[in-house]
């Protein structure tokens, strides 16, 4: 399965208003369309994620991930603070990029892994962070995904 | 995607509790062995799996002492013997057993105002649209 195919101009966000880890987390929550209830259950089960260790990687980017029964398949979303978060990431510089991973516990086609595995690589490409942020619409957001995590 | 759950008024607290500790189990469980999220978590994240795991465990075991004494006591019948303590119910079919859940116990919109079961397997049901 393609990163493209796993997100839609409606799961992306590129000028997120929070200031906060806590309020990014929900912000980007509610890019999934979820209930209220979903919504705090997710909430609690990522900062619980988030207090094992930041899923700050680094250069700017977070990828905040669990499995919640909250969602019945593997749901994606993208959010992007031109400003940066302190998001206590790995190399303490504020995180501009998110790329909020959630999966159901049961998940038939198994992709929860691979995928978190894929958009962790493809963040690290040493220009991605610099691509992001010259990323002026969704859909560009998409046909880049298309181009460089195929 | 739909919203799992569609109701308006709040949803049963022991249910609440139930669903993160689900949550907690699958993390935890996934942190097992040298296969599934363990690796990944090392890798790209830097996460110490037997810490993560310990920390875990008393979350867990904190939101357990949290149950009601008679949905602790189902529970128990079941943690030791699942992966899945609450289970989705998806087009009227559980996912713990798949078998068909009784519409009377599944079809009312305030459902999760409740704490129920499978019938057939025990497990706590989620209904998801």
């Amino acid at each position: 399965m393609k990163l493209r195919e796993l997100f839609t101009s409606d799961s992306v966000e590129l000028d997120l208003s929070a200031e906060s880890k806590d309020d990014i987390l929900k912000e980007l929550i509610q890019l999934l369309g979820l209930d209220d209830k979903s919504d705090a259950i997710l909430f609690k089960t990522l900062k619980r994620r988030e207090n094992l260790g930041s899923t700050g990687i680094g250069k700017g980017i977070a990828i905040p991930h669990c499995r919640s029964l909250v969602v019945n398949k593997l749901r994606l979303a993208y959010g992007r603070k031109p400003e940066g978060v302190d998001f206590q990431a790995i190399d303490e510089e504020p995180v501009h990029n998110f790329f909020l991973i959630v999966a159901p516990p049961l998940e038939v086609s198994n992709q929860y892994l691979p995928v978190l595995g894929k958009i962790a690589q493809f963040a690290k490409d040493p220009d991605i962070p610099e691509v992001l942020s010259g990323i002026e619409t969704a859909e560009e957001f998409l046909t880049l995904l298309e181009e460089r995590a195929p | 995607m739909t919203p799992a759950s569609s109701s308006s008024r709040e949803m049963h607290p022991q249910l609440m509790l139930l669903l993160e500790l689900q949550d907690l189990r699958a993390q935890h469980r996934e942190l097992e062995g040298d296969e599934g999220a363990a690796p990944v978590e090392a890798e790209h994240f830097n996460i110490d799996r037997d810490e993560a795991r310990t920390t875990l465990g008393k979350k867990i075991e904190e939101l357990e002492d949290r149950l009601s004494p008679s949905i602790r006591s189902r529970y128990n019948r079941i943690a030791p013997n699942r992966e899945r303590v609450v289970v989705p119910v998806i087009n009227g079919v559980c996912y713990g057993c798949f078998v068909s859940i009784a519409t009377a116990t599944v079809g009312d919109q305030d459902v999760h105002q409740l704490v129920q079961s499978c019938e057939n397997c025990g497990s706590f049901i989620y209904v998801a649209s």
